[in-house]
């Protein structure tokens, strides 16, 4: 009996590994559409490869009207006059001019609102507006995408960033939506999100090497915004909109990389691995530093909300701790912990909770399929226990 | 009145104001730490400023009087609070380093033979990136015997 009894417990530990081993993860089923849902729009191969050459395209453009905006931009920058930190132009089909009045009003509001004065890096802003008669032998401009050149690409004190804004806004700035005028406040806030690493440079100078390779490295994805309000599950991302009764939330869970995953489960290996990924011992820099950033709504991210993170830490810590860390010599992981008094994925796994509601992670076996797998698993201790005892010599 | 500030406007006098804050805080600063040493008057001050993030480094040569004492200075931003200062033989090694005095080093030194020397200054540490700093090489009234 003793025998049997261990055969039983090896069968068990068996099914248990197999299970482990075999079954699926959380949401990994079919999401099992229905018939009824339209289908996403999804372009033929050849319109795909089209877009990403426009893509590529637009990347390249925007660099090198930001090279020459650099020549143009020295100038107006020797020419401004003593404390003034934010200097604004407009660009529309390759003809500078003074920004129109809105639009200058609207970014020094935003440079106000993000408790900008005179700073040591100065924000030179080319507020670029899609041109009145489109031009058929090149991509359509388009609003979401911003090229910044970093300080000491030009001068030590000065970052340039170029806003596209598309062409609702440039219809709106030109005037053409007389009637349907769009909010001012909208403005303010599209204009502010713009200067992204220019604020950050503006609020808090040039980062030490190894923040600043850090950063570079990943495209600056965790300081896109330096102030995005208070933080709270509003849903502004993909998954921070998904709502766990539709099988399209863990399409969104698994769309972002396993780090990320990992973080919205509040492990903390996971959000340490997502914040610190592109950090290094050696970083390196490049010259001319350009960061182009897609501001897309839906783009793939490393880290839920990356694009405030910093800006929360800087909140979080104040600003003289958060100084020590930008500006810190140490590596990432051991400044950035530093600052926020916590290791760097137990502070984040808190931080994440903020806007997502921890997920559950690990295999997750149908009700039904439980239910049968038990069914049949007793049946068959079952049927083996009255055999055995059966056949035993008394 | 009206007029002459539109005249200054125009010609572009107040240009000697350009320049942020900080840069005015260490050239205010190195001027009157110059007056403090008391300058001699035979001989021009050389000075330099420049801004530096933390651990960067700049240097430049100038040429040493012999015979002449002099002060090596320099002084930087509200935002810095270390600076290093170091006087540089012809051949390039060090005769002297400053890093005691954190952001206001000073050097003493009286050549023996004319020649070209060189002055560094290291960024030690600056909490705000960057900080402006100005190095002045002031000859000194001699000393009297």
């Amino acid at each position: 009996m003793a025998s049997l009894k261990r055969w039983v417990l090896v069968g068990l530990v068996g099914c248990l590994a197999l299970a482990l081993a075999y079954l699926p993860p959380r949401g990994a089923t079919s999401s099992g559409r229905s018939v009824f849902a339209p289908q996403s729009p999804r372009g033929t191969p050849a319109r795909q490869r089209a877009q990403a050459v426009a893509d590529e395209w637009r990347g390249a453009d925007a660099s090198l009207r930001l090279l020459r905006a650099r020549r143009q931009l020295q100038q107006l920058v020797r020419q401004a006059s003593a404390g003034t930190s934010l200097i604004v132009v407009s660009e529309s089909g390759d003809v500078w001019a003074a920004a129109p009045p809105i639009a200058d009003s609207a970014i020094h509001v935003a440079w106000r609102r993000l408790g900008l004065g005179e700073t040591k890096v100065r924000v030179a802003v080319v507020i670029q507006q899609a041109a009145q008669s489109q031009r058929h032998d090149r991509p359509a401009a388009e609003g979401g995408l911003a090229v910044y050149l970093a300080p000491d690409s030009t001068d030590r004190t000065t970052c340039i960033a170029v806003v596209s804004l598309g062409s609702y806004w440039s219809r709106a700035l030109a005037g053409d939506l007389r009637g349907r005028l769009p909010l001012f406040e909208a403005l303010v806030q599209t204009l502010k999100a713009g200067l992204g690493p220019c604020a950050f440079y503006a609020a808090y100078g040039t980062p030490g090497k190894s923040v600043r390779g850090w950063l570079v490295s990943r495209g600056w994805d965790l300081a896109l915004t330096l102030d995005a309000g208070a933080r709270g599950r509003q849903g502004n991302s993909l998954i921070g909109m998904a709502d766990p009764r539709y099988p399209w939330y863990w399409e969104a869970i698994y769309s972002v990389p396993p780090t990320a995953v990992a973080c919205l489960a509040s492990r903390p290996d996971g959000c340490r691995a997502a914040v610190l990924a592109g950090a290094s011992d050696d970083p390196t820099i490049p010259i001319p530093d350009i960061v182009r950033i897609d501001r897309h709504w839906g783009r793939v991210t490393r880290l839920v909300e990356d694009q405030r993170f910093l800006g929360d830490v800087a909140r979080a810590v104040g600003r003289d701790r958060f100084l020590s860390f930008w500006t810190s010599a140490l590596p990432v992981d051991t400044a950035l912990a530093a600052a926020l008094k916590r290791p760097v994925g137990e502070w984040t796994v808190d931080w994440q909770r903020d806007f997502v509601r921890p997920i559950r992670l690990g295999p997750a076996p149908p009700l039904g399929g439980v239910a049968i797998a038990l069914a049949i698993a007793v049946l068959a201790i079952v049927v083996v226990t009255g055999t055995a005892s059966r056949r035993q010599i008394r | 009145m009206r007029i002459i500030l539109v005249l200054l406007a125009v010609t572009g006098i107040p240009r000697v104001l350009i320049g942020q804050r900080w840069e005015r805080q260490v050239q205010e600063r190195v001027q009157r730490t110059i007056a403090a040493v008391g300058p001699s008057p035979r001989l021009p001050v050389v000075r330099r400023s420049g801004m530096l993030n933390t651990d960067e480094a700049a240097s430049f040569q100038t040429t040493l009087a012999q015979h002449t004492p002099y002060a090596i200075i320099a002084v930087c931003d509200d935002d810095c609070s270390r600076l290093q200062l170091t006087l540089l033989s012809p051949s390039g090694s060090d005769i002297a380093k400053e890093r005691n005095s954190e952001s206001l080093p000073i050097l003493h030194f009286t050549a023996a033979t004319s020649a070209v020397y060189g002055i560094r200054v290291v960024m030690e540490a600056c909490r705000w990136n960057p900080c402006w700093y100005a190095i002045a090489v002031v000859p000194l009234r001699k000393i009297p015997s």
